[in-house]
């Protein structure tokens, strides 16, 4: 039971850390 | 800027290049990262934002009104804007397919005069990177 438990906290953190913001790339003007 | 921008919510790493004026930040793996304001931040340190670029992962959906968007999380998500790109994309909608996309969420409006980021942001993709 609690390997299952463990199994699919695994497979849900892995498709939480698959859907979101990887990286953000900027360029500005004005900056001294 | 650099330290205002380090100290948004999500945000791991801010790493400023003065040569080209590019900044490249790193999320954290918790996934709070909220592009608009790191936007309105940069703008209100007086700097002016040219473009900003985002490598994003999620579902693609299709909200009430018909259109194409990036649901990033639950309570995020960016409206594609239509494109060669986006097309591709349509029959994802709907689905549990995950795909990681690269785009623009903002672009200065031609002109030199600095002007406020406008809300909200649409993801204009130039890349599928990933398609799961």
């Amino acid at each position: 039971m609690n390997s299952n438990r463990l199994v699919l906290l695994v497979l849900l953190s892995a498709l939480a850390a698959q859907a979101q913001i990887k990286h953000i790339e900027m360029r500005v003007e004005g900056m001294t | 800027m650099k330290q205002h921008l380090g100290r948004q919510s999500g945000v791991q790493q801010v790493e400023v290049s003065l040569l080209n004026g590019k900044v490249d930040i790193t999320p954290k793996e918790d996934g709070q990262i909220e592009p608009a304001q790191l936007l309105k931040v940069t703008y209100d340190s007086g700097v002016s934002v040219a473009e900003m670029d985002v490598t994003a992962g999620g579902k693609i959906v299709r909200d009430s009104s018909g259109t194409l968007t990036l649901e990033v999380k639950p309570n995020q998500a960016f409206e594609i804007v239509p494109n060669e790109m986006s097309h591709a994309l349509e029959s994802l909608a709907g689905t549990e397919t995950r795909v990681t996309l690269r785009g623009q969420l903002y672009q200065k409006p031609p002109g030199t005069k600095k002007v406020a980021p406008t809300l909200p942001l649409k993801l204009t993709v130039s890349e599928v990177q990933k398609q799961e």
